[in-house]
């Protein structure tokens, strides 16, 4: 691709056949044509269920379920409709910042020779005087740089070059893209179910590989444990507040008032907590507590605290077994007519509304469900050892334990991105909101006085030519 | 201090924030009001006067926001009715301060502050106010600044569409030889059009951001920096309109139609990222990972 294309006359340019291949990747029309044919299909995205089964979704009433399986619409992101135009986007994205990088760098050599005058002042003294301060002026208290300078015209620029920040962010862009690409390849995730102090590998049935990870890699050489999983709530009084609008207008008139009613059992989590340790051979060789928005980091793998399961164990009376049943889901217990649900366990702390936090004493609720539907209210309260009546029958919950569900991702993506975004974002952020000026000028002799004539170029949102016009004046007409 | 007492209080301040948010929203309505008579009549101190009325609604809707902050610990853009009255506010704030620039236009502020209206009563009619507990995944320093920049950039994009509106209108007007259309004459449409552009190219890096963030947050919070949930991929269309708007003004022979529809359109998937996914997502049974916010 090097050299100079005769053609154009451009550096860097291929020439012969893959010339309009090159030209055509790097246009702007076709840049706004991609992002176009990408806008459609993430419109797509968002109207059919992503990740949801052909089966599911067409159980559920799910239109046009014909062309649903034929363009495979429900993980459209993962289809060639919607990889192919993505990726051309990204060789149109490097094909423009290796065609600007080229046409950014010959800039100086392509400079007019003559600019149109945006303003010209006559100057009461001589052109070789103006011609000696001038320099000092915009370099000195202006802080411009000499850009060119032709017998006719002296070519300036004050700032950070808005086309290298242009190029910058655009090449940031496209290692953007690189980490999605890494990240599509290579990544692996999972969720992993740690339980009280027995050790588990991180590997999982459903593991979500990348394009190029295989089935059968093999899992990390470590193991991780959990020490303990906390969760912690806080009290969450209810307000008491009328759903119709004329009511709701009512107390904007202020003929009622509002008030809060905090009931025993309002509890609202405000964290989960996972102990966990990393094992190796038998040492810990990491550790840390987690809780949402902390994960734990160990060699490029990531454990995020994702949910937890509730284990009640439970004896009927006059039955000889334990039942185990899981907090929220429905069960049929021995000997009994009808499902059960048994309500989230409440352990851990509570933080009361006056600052005090106290320790919880476990509790469950329990409801019996007939023909399908759940009775109302809240279930009756059921603590470990101790029991209820339902039907004539003693239930007692023996005892109960909590797993934590780790989420856990290993994705070499991951880094790329934020380096690159943030790139993205600060170079964009310099390049709209900062300023660049291109100052040329020229100066005439007109009998003894001088006619200088000027044209300025600012880009950015902060630049303001008028000023920059302003000062120099100010700095010519008050000069020593 | 006793709960019952820890309760009333927090009810007392809550009244004052309710009454206080039904105020702001009679002063926009009022605001809007005017502006509409001022379009009926076309008397400059009606246009004035509307103004002058969003203002005060703006100045009284910061005071609630500084209010409600104060009142909940935290900064107020939890919930679909904190969130609602943030977007007014930075709507109408950014609309007064750019509408300075011309003072004979007011259809851009009349489309803002109807739509401030209509989002300070959608709150307040349809959401509750209480103040609630931060939810575990929402306890993240990314959390004010995600919302915080999204929203200023919803902002300048909900008044760049009104300027761009107000152009589209006023052009062919102005070219069939009206002096003057909608406030404008056909010496100031080049300027006030810049003035939409300059406000994208300002709310762009701000959607970036935004954008940015909320993948960062979502790599935190979720394990997964993109999932494809619908409220994700309209904040990337609307991204992605924005990226066509910016290098259609690049393309002479699209500067004018192509770029305009692209701005309006841009507003259109910025409102559709804000609530109508989560309509959207309601109506087509689509899970999403910020149900919280509806």
């Amino acid at each position: 691709m090097a050299g100079t294309n005769k053609k154009t006359g451009k550096a860097g340019v291929p020439a012969g056949a893959s010339l309009y291949l090159y030209r055509k990747l790097s246009s702007l029309r076709v840049s706004v044509y991609l992002l176009g044919v990408l806008t459609f299909f993430y419109g797509l995205g968002t109207v059919f269920p992503q990740g949801a089964a052909l089966e599911e979704y067409s159980g559920a009433g799910g239109k046009v379920v014909a062309a649903v399986r034929l363009f495979n619409l429900l993980d459209i992101f993962n289809t060639p409709w919607f990889l192919v135009p993505a990726f051309v986007l990204f060789l149109n994205v490097l094909v423009c910042t290796y065609d600007r990088f080229f046409t950014i760098r010959a800039r100086k050599k392509t400079l007019p020779e003559t600019f149109p005058a945006d303003c010209a002042v006559t100057l009461d003294c001589a052109r070789s005087d103006v011609e000696e301060e001038l320099p000092g002026i915009l370099r000195g208290k202006l802080g411009f740089r000499v850009l060119s300078k032709t017998p006719g015209w002296t070519v300036l620029e004050k700032g950070l070059s808005y086309r290298w920040l242009t190029w910058l962010y655009h090449a940031a862009l496209a290692a953007s893209f690189a980490g999605f690409i890494l990240s599509g390849l290579f990544v692996r995730e999972g969720m992993v179910t740690l339980r009280p102090g027995k050790p588990a590998e991180v590997v999982s049935a459903g593991e979500k590989l990348g394009w190029l990870e295989k089935e059968d890699h093999a899992a990390p050489d470590f193991r991780l444990v959990l020490d303990a999983f906390i969760t912690a709530y806080t009290q969450s009084p209810s307000l008491e507040y009328p759903t119709d609008k004329r009511s709701r207008l009512a107390y904007a008139l202020g003929w009622k008032g509002l008030s809060y009613k905090s009931e025993e059992d309002s509890f609202f989590p405000k964290d989960w907590f996972s102990k966990l340790r990393v094992l190796r051979g038998g040492a810990t060789v990491s550790e840390k507590t987690i809780e949402v928005n902390d994960p734990l980091k160990f060699e490029g793998y990531t454990f995020y605290q994702a949910a937890y399961e509730q284990t009640l164990r439970l004896r009927v009376k006059g039955s000889p077994s334990i039942v185990e049943a899981k907090a929220g889901e429905k069960i049929k217990l021995p000997g009994m007519e009808g499902e059960f649900l048994f309500g989230t366990l409440r352990v851990g702390t509570l933080n009361r509304l006056d600052g005090t936090v106290e320790k919880i004493i476990p509790f469950t609720t329990v409801k019996k469900i007939t023909d399908a539907k759940e009775s109302a209210g809240k279930g009756m309260r059921l603590t470990p050892g101790n029991s209820v009546d339902i039907d004539g029958r003693t239930i007692e919950l023996v005892d109960f334990e909590e797993a934590s569900v780790l989420s856990y991702r290993y994705d070499p993506g991951v880094p790329v991105l934020w380096v690159a975004g943030s790139l993205v974002f600060i170079v964009m952020a310099l390049r709209c909101f900062g300023r660049w000026y291109m100052l040329a000028y020229t100066l005439e002799d007109t009998g003894g006085r001088t006619l200088l004539k000027l044209h300025i170029r600012a880009k950015g949102l902060s630049a303001d030519p008028e000023r920059i016009k302003r000062r120099l004046l100010h700095c010519l007409s008050n000069r020593a | 201090m006793p709960q019952e007492l820890i309760l009333s209080r927090d009810a007392y301040l809550l009244t004052i924030d309710l009454r206080l948010f039904w105020l702001v929203a009679f002063i926009y309505a009022a605001s809007a009001l005017v502006f509409i008579l001022h379009a009926v009549t076309r008397s400059p101190q009606a246009g004035s006067a509307a103004r002058g009325i969003m203002w005060a609604g703006v100045v009284i809707h910061l005071f609630f926001i500084a209010f409600r902050t104060f009142e909940g610990g935290r900064a107020p853009f939890q919930t679909l009715y904190e969130s609602l009255s943030w977007f007014a506010c930075t709507a109408s704030l950014t609309c007064v301060v750019v509408s300075r620039k011309f003072r004979d236009v007011h259809v851009p502020s009349m489309f803002v502050v109807m739509l401030s209206a209509g989002a300070s009563f959608y709150a307040l009619l349809t959401r509750n106010p209480a103040v609630d507990p931060l939810s575990p995944p929402l306890q993240s320093w990314w959390f004010e600044w995600h919302v915080v920049m999204a929203f200023l950039s919803y902002a300048v994009i909900v008044v760049s569409c009104a300027i761009e509106g107000t152009y589209l209108i006023s052009r062919p007007l102005l070219a069939r030889g009206a002096p003057r259309a909608l406030g404008l004459t056909a010496q100031d449409t080049d300027g006030f059009r810049k003035t939409a552009f300059n406000l994208v190219l300002f709310g762009f890096p701000l959607l970036t951001f935004a954008v940015f963030s909320g993948a960062a947050w979502a790599n935190e919070a979720w394990g997964r920096y993109w999932s494809w949930d619908p409220k994700e991929t309209w904040s990337l269309i609307t991204w992605t309109v924005f990226a066509m708007y910016l290098h259609a003004m690049g393309i002479p022979a699209w500067r004018k139609n192509v770029a305009s529809i692209l701005n309006v359109a841009g507003f259109i998937c910025m409102m559709m990222t804000f609530l109508g996914v989560n309509w959207l997502a309601k109506l087509l049974g689509i899970p999403g990972l910020h149900l919280y916010a509806v």
